[in-house]
């Protein structure tokens, strides 16, 4: 049974891996043959001022879009667990965005962000508020893109958590009930524990995904206005595919790469793994 | 002459269901000689051709079931299969297939890139002679020249060029498009509208109605600056006139007579011209097409009209789509062969037609496409102002950079000297790694 796995796993990612990491240290723009060139790619990724903003614009939106889809996933699940009417509907609807391909979503959240005829302008001056121009702005278009990412977010952690809700032993809330402690005691001191394994699972999966968001990008800002919305996956995509530097492109993915392995090891050490406490 | 839309309509129609239905013109003898030479016949091979025109079904009807109907039948043994794209996806499309080992025979390349692509010998020089085959427009081959060969052919121009509403300058007391950028921000400043809370209702000019590198290399072409040296090798645009090319859209916006926008409408898309929202604004041909369907009534009563911008010296952008062979096809031969058929009278008029472009040879001028097209016959008419982009072999990472360093400047982040300082220095990195 593991053969396949293997298998699957050395050519589709064990080589590619590996490649990145060779043509990372070469001079290779696709048209002619890779030339080795040492760490100079590093060496001008460290004074690469628009590499280095998107790697903090990033570490920006992963910071506002996984702790608030997460929080606001797990409150819709929470609620979502209880006996409400159409239930069924309610979980069809939080789940949509995440099932509907991300340029169709980007392309309604650019209506909507629209400075003349968008949705957000137009409630705006229903109610009195000046309007503004939320994508061309350098100060409103990273929120305005981490609103999307917060709203797509939401659907697949609201299911992996009322999954994991549906799991969780009844008999531990019935002695706590019978001990006295009300719903919240009940929350902080059982759910959120039981919840542990899940919301690990849960965080490093969303960071991942989080860091490697690009067709919002591509799609709402083009990195713009100035950079102030470029994410090191459009960077990565910019320099392979737009400027023929696949060499610098790899040296870059490789410092995402190593990036992600370090937050899942501080994550890991900090939600301690995937155990329960159980 | 009055103009109407349904006359504008019937001229282009006309135009190209006439060379359509008729292409055995002179055009097409000549490319039955074909560069190959000899025998057509004897010219064989399944062939590629990664398209960047003929969008949408009427493109490809016109492509697929007239042009290649034509060119089988002067070549009946290569067969044409195509890849069509857009200008949006074309560079990926293009390096995927140089990754992959899968680069097409003939491809479609934009202005400015002949020289990153014939520098790493990816496409191949075609004849020489091609280049005279017809009375090109002084500039046209300009673009699909490099290290004095010729490695295409254009196909359209799609050149960039300032438009104003007549009504508007006339309700303000204004009777010419400006000449220079004083004029410029004065008349963009007299035309601006507020309402009464002081938000712009009218913008005076609309500058990022383009893209904002072509925006701002036509301003400095218009500025008397340059892109880069002769050779390709030296970063010209650093001086003065760069920077106050990018100082007059830091003044616009601080004047309040522009709106900065990060993003440029989509082609078919209501523009601000059109709907009142601006009383100038950088446009190309593609607005002619937008308002003939849109809002044909602008065109009928005379309301909109074009000028090129000057500082003093007047400048058009020329972008456009070059036609070009891969050094790496397989069947040489016929891929010379679709690209000098794709690069004649008849292939160029129909892509011109169907894009509302501008078909940069003499032998055009007369058609009925050119007379019927107000904004095509005014480009044509100014096209010793055109000026293309590009001019280095590092052109491609180049270009990609240009746009958020300026806005950089454009949203207050750093000054226009510091910008084009920046870009300077990528430049010449760029540059120093070829």
């Amino acid at each position: 049974m593991a053969a396949p796995a293997m298998l699957h796993l050395t050519i589709w990612i064990g080589v590619p891996v590996l490649a990145a990491f060779a043509l990372s240290f070469t001079s290779y723009d696709v048209l002619s043959s890779p030339e080795f060139i040492g760490l100079e790619n590093y060496m001008d990724l460290l004074h690469d001022s628009v590499f280095r903003r998107a790697m903090i614009n990033t570490l920006v939106y992963v910071f506002f879009v996984v702790p608030v889809a997460m929080a606001l996933g797990l409150l819709i699940a929470l609620m979502l667990n209880m006996q409400i009417r159409a239930r069924a509907l309610f979980r069809t609807a939080v789940f949509i965005p995440q099932v509907t391909a991300t340029i169709a979503v980007a392309l309604v959240w650019l209506w909507i962000y629209d400075p003349r005829s968008g949705l957000f302008n137009a409630i705006l001056s229903f109610f009195g508020f000046p309007t503004h121009d939320w994508l061309s702005s350098t100060t409103l278009a990273m929120p305005a893109v981490i609103l999307v990412g917060i709203w797509q977010g939401i659907g697949l952690k609201m299911l992996i958590y009322l999954a994991a809700l549906q799991a969780l032993p009844e008999d531990v809330y019935e002695a706590a009930a019978v001990d006295g402690a009300p719903k919240w005691r009940q929350f902080f001191s059982i759910t959120l524990p039981l919840l542990k394994p899940t919301t690990f699972f849960v965080v490093v999966t969303s960071v991942i995904s989080a860091f490697q968001a690009f067709d919002l990008i591509y799609i709402l800002t083009d990195g713009g206005p100035a950079n102030t919305t470029s994410m090191i996956t459009y960077e990565i995509y910019k320099s392979a595919f737009r400027e023929f530097r696949m060499g610098y492109a790899c040296a870059q993915s490789i410092i995402l790469f190593v990036v992600l392995v370090i937050l899942t090891i501080i994550n890991r050490r900090i939600n301690g793994g995937d155990r329960g406490d159980r | 002459m009055e103009l109407t839309r349904r006359s504008l309509l019937a001229a282009m129609g006309v135009g190209t269901t006439a060379l359509l239905a008729g292409c055995g013109g002179s055009n097409s003898s000549s490319s039955s000689t074909g560069s190959a030479g000899g025998d057509p016949a004897d010219v064989s091979g399944d062939i590629t051709f990664l398209c960047a025109l003929f969008e949408g079904a009427t493109g490809k009807e016109t492509l697929e079931g007239n042009l290649l109907k034509t060119f089988n039948q002067q070549y009946p043994n290569i067969n044409v299969t195509i890849d069509y794209t857009n200008y949006s996806k074309l560079n990926e499309k293009i390096t995927t297939a140089l990754a992959g080992g899968l680069m097409p025979d003939v491809l479609t390349l934009g202005v400015g890139w002949i020289p990153p692509f014939a520098n790493k010998h990816a496409i191949a020089p075609i004849a020489d002679s091609l280049a005279t085959r017809y009375a090109y427009q002084s500039r046209v081959l300009e673009p699909a020249r490099f290290d004095g060969n010729l490695y295409g052919l254009p196909m359209v121009l799609d050149v960039r060029v300032g438009a104003y509403r007549k009504d508007f300058f006339a309700e303000a007391g204004i009777d010419a498009p400006p000449t220079n950028w004083t004029d410029l921000r004065k008349f963009a400043k007299e035309l601006t509208v507020r309402d009464s809370g002081g938000s712009v209702i009218r913008a005076g000019f609309d500058p990022f109605s383009i893209d904002l590198r072509q925006g701002w290399e036509t301003f400095l072409f218009a500025n008397g600056g340059e892109m880069f040296s002769e050779d390709g090798r030296e970063v010209l645009f650093g001086g003065d006139e760069g920077v106050e090319a990018l100082q007059l859209y830091i003044d616009l916006v601080g004047d309040g007579s522009a709106i900065f926008a990060n993003e440029t409408p989509e082609k078919g898309m209501p523009s601000s011209l059109q709907s009142g929202n601006s009383a100038m604004m950088m446009t190309d041909n593609s607005l002619m097409l937008t308002l003939l369907d849109q809002a044909p009534e602008l065109i009928r009563d005379d309301k909109v009209g074009w000028f090129a911008v000057a500082n003093p010296t007047p400048a058009i952008f020329q972008g456009g789509t070059i036609v070009s062979q891969s050094a790496t096809s397989k069947h040489p031969e016929a891929a010379a062969a679709l690209v000098e058929f794709l690069g004649g009278q008849d292939a160029v008029l129909a892509a011109c037609a169907q894009r509302g472009s501008v078909p940069g040879m003499d032998e055009l001028l007369t058609s009925d496409f050119v007379a019927g097209n107000p904004f095509v016959k005014f480009a044509l008419e100014n096209l010793d102002k055109s000026r293309p982009e590009g001019g280095t072999p590092a052109w491609m990472e180049i270009r990609e950079k240009i746009k958020p360093t300026l806005q950089s400047a454009v949203v207050g982040q750093q000054s226009a000297r510091a910008a084009i300082d920046e870009l300077t220095g990528i430049a010449e990195a760029a540059i120093a790694r070829l």
